[in-house]
């Protein structure tokens, strides 16, 4: 029996519950270039490797305790050179003489070992392969959450942003019912100031045509203190009716009820023919009026409303500048926009302060109050000035030093034949 | 948790006639079949408390969790979820290997369960710490043992079974441990592993306050005497015991004197 297992091709061993080896054969002991007495009567445990030894205690011994039997363990065994041997072992628990004792077949598994070196080999590798997928789909998984995270904030801003709009919109529109509601009331007005003032010329043409009858004496002899009072009230009624017509006249305006008759107005003729109308005011009160106007200068307005606003103007500048004065009348082409003409007004009078410059175009307003005693009017001259200005496709616009002066500028467009580039040289 | 949940999850057996409960605590590599040559003798007179870790023999896998099991606090809390499962009180507890830490982990957790401590082959860190602490190990040899469980697992899973279930003089195996013994999933005995053996316990063992037995085998390579040594050291007023019996498993290879060890320390001579 000995011979037979000494000359199997497979290592044999035999131990006992306390793991002390009872058996071991040629071929085991050749394996691990151990001597019998090496073996045999000490522990099994001295011809594993330290990591065998372990798995043998927590593994392979309760298997055999409890179970009989294993089949087909891995185990590395030590050899006496301190070299790893990689073997097979089949064991069985059997009752032999008395006591329990582990009957061990192991075979050297070279090729083996190989192929399973690579199984780990590449099982590792996936392992590896898994854990840095499942950790890029970790990090996926967390940039996803960022975005919504983000998109979750874009949704709120959105929300703050449809919140605000859908404000605006809604002062966009009461602005625009208030607006509605003031061009409304500003039409009423218009249309109400239209009326009273057709109603006030009425009494007072009854008024001067009963003053003529009198002055007339064809209700008798009229005496010199009558005829003083009645030029009094016939003054008195002058003046009211030109406020009256000047409140009218805004009014159509702002009611849009004017009509431009546009055509080319040579503006040295609107000069010529406004100058004498106010000379006599200007004389009167000793301030120096000089006009210098560019030749050949056309504009394409209303004539007549060219006229007004230059009347009113001159009137305004000789109300304003003090004795011994000067006011300027000057027309030239606009050095900044080709197609305009510029209509200076520019006295030497006390001037108006810069926060005042767009006020004195606002209806009913003048600069200084305690001065409209003085100067007299309505505070209607500049608001419909500009008014007709604009209507005319211009504007009117004042500039000032307090103390040294204002200039008061009507832009008005150059007719097309006498703009530059526009093909005729005009007059020769 | 539930308590009829913990009893599946760990899959826990309660016999015997006695009332003074007696929880058996398997170690790393088996599971609560290792006890089977020992609890006959302790059946009469207590009431037998089995479980298997999750992880480990038939417990339900689908409980494993990575990060609970990755410390042997984890296991720690499996059995005082038993203990907690079965209002267990007045316990003695028997612990095999890494188990004598979870053991020592439950105990200081909740002394006032606990009547007695028996740790089998204890150890409180298996890998050397110079100097001055000798476990036995280096680094080295666990990833020895780590790659001798992966070589295995590969065969193991195909043929050990088989070769269990045509076992024909031990018939009373049965099928349910074929099925369960040594077959726990790679990755988690990997894991457990891992737990077990680069754990330090060291700390653990001055603070316990329940009555110790030191169960030390003479010829143990993977709790060597100087360990046995140093846990009895540590842990006040253990009791030591060198077993003839050698290796690590002396409840599977030296039945009779483990249980005649643990009896004189339940009842000690002259106590009646």
């Amino acid at each position: 029996m000995d011979e037979l297992l000494n000359t199997a091709p497979c290592g044999f061993l035999g131990f006992g519950d306390d793991g002390t080896v009872g058996l071991a054969n040629d071929t085991l002991l050749e394996m691990l270039g151990y001597g019998r007495e090496e073996v045999v009567g000490r522990h099994v445990e001295h011809i594993l490797t330290v990591g065998s030894r372990i798995f043998y205690q927590t593994h392979l011994f309760p298997l055999l305790r409890l179970h009989g039997r294993a089949e087909e363990i891995f185990l590395l065994l030590r050899a006496r050179s301190g070299e790893s041997v990689g073997v097979l072992a089949n064991a069985v628990r059997r009752e032999r003489g008395g006591r329990a004792v582990y009957d061990c077949v192991v075979m050297r598994v070279r090729e083996r070992q190989k192929f399973e070196d690579e199984l780990l080999r590449a099982r590792r590798v996936a392992e590896q392969a898994r854990a840095e997928l499942e950790a890029q789909a970790l990090e996926m998984e967390l940039q996803q959450q960022q975005l919504e995270e983000q998109t979750a904030e874009l949704e709120l801003a959105g929300e703050e942003l449809r919140v605000i709009n859908e404000e605006l919109i809604e002062k966009a529109e009461e602005a625009e019912q208030l607006r509605a509601a003031a061009e409304e009331a500003n039409r009423a007005k218009s249309t109400f100031l239209a009326v009273m003032s057709h109603e006030l010329r009425t009494p007072l043409n009854a008024i001067a045509g009963y003053l003529q009858i009198l002055e007339m004496g064809i209700h008798g002899p009229v005496t010199d203190a009558q005829r003083e009072a009645l030029g009094r009230i016939d003054r008195s009624q002058r003046h009211l009716l030109r406020l009256i017509n000047d409140v009218l006249n805004l009014a159509r305006i702002e009611a849009g009820r004017v009509d431009y008759l546009v055509e080319d107005v040579p503006v040295g003729e609107v000069v010529a023919a406004v100058t004498p109308m106010v000379e006599p005011q200007y004389a009167s009160k000793g301030v120096a009026l000089a006009a210098e106007v560019a030749p050949d200068l056309v504009a394409r307005a209303d004539h007549e409303k060219v006229q007004q606003v230059l009347l009113n103007l001159l009137s305004n500048a000789v109300k304003f500048t003090p004795a011994g004065g000067r006011v300027g009348v000057e027309a030239v082409r606009s050095p900044d926009a080709p197609d305009r003409l510029l209509l200076r007004v520019r006295d030497t009078g006390t001037g108006i302060p810069p926060d005042k410059l767009e006020a004195v175009f606002q209806p009913f307003v003048q600069v200084d109050v305690s001065r409209t005693r003085s100067a007299q009017g309505t505070g209607l001259g500049l608001a419909i000035s500009r008014d007709l200005a604009r209507g005319m496709g211009g504007d009117l616009t004042a500039e000032s030093t307090p103390g040294e002066g204002s200039t008061f500028t009507l832009a008005l467009p150059l007719a097309p034949e006498v703009r530059p580039g526009a093909g005729a040289d005009g007059a020769g | 948790m539930r308590h009829d949940d913990v009893l599946v999850r760990n899959n826990v057996q309660v016999f015997g006639a006695g009332t003074r409960p007696m929880l058996f605590a398997h170690g790393f590599g088996c599971d609560q079949n290792m006890w089977r040559l020992v609890t006959p003798a302790f059946e009469d007179d207590h009431r037998i408390v089995l479980f298997d870790y999750v992880g480990s023999g038939r417990s339900d896998l689908g409980a494993y969790d990575p990060e609970r099991y990755g410390r042997l606090d984890g296991y720690a809390d499996d059995l005082l979820d038993v203990c907690h499962a079965l209002d267990l009180r007045d316990v003695v507890l028997v612990a095999h290997s890494v188990s004598s830490m979870v053991a020592v982990l439950a105990a200081n957790r909740e002394p006032e369960r606990f009547s007695r401590l028996v740790l089998v082959g204890p150890s409180p860190r298996y890998v050397n710490d110079p100097p001055g602490y000798v476990g036995g190990f280096e680094r080295a040899d666990i990833e020895g043992l780590l790659e001798m469980m992966d070589r295995n697992f590969i065969g193991w899973a195909n043929f050990l079974a088989p070769a269990i279930m045509k076992n024909p003089d031990r018939p009373e195996l049965g099928e349910e441990l074929t099925a369960s013994f040594c077959s726990t999933d790679p990755v988690i005995a990997r894991r457990f592993a891992e737990a077990t053996f680069f754990a330090d316990n060291r700390d653990d063992l001055p603070r316990v306050r329940v009555p110790t037995l030191v169960l030390q085998c003479s010829d143990d390579m993977i709790a060597p005497t100087e360990v046995g040594e140093y846990v009895h050291r540590q842990i006040p007023g253990s009791t030591l015991r060198v077993l003839e019996a050698t290796g690590h498993c002396p409840h599977m290879s030296h039945p009779e004197e483990t249980i005649r060890a643990i009896r004189e320390f339940l009842h000690p001579a002259g106590s009646g």
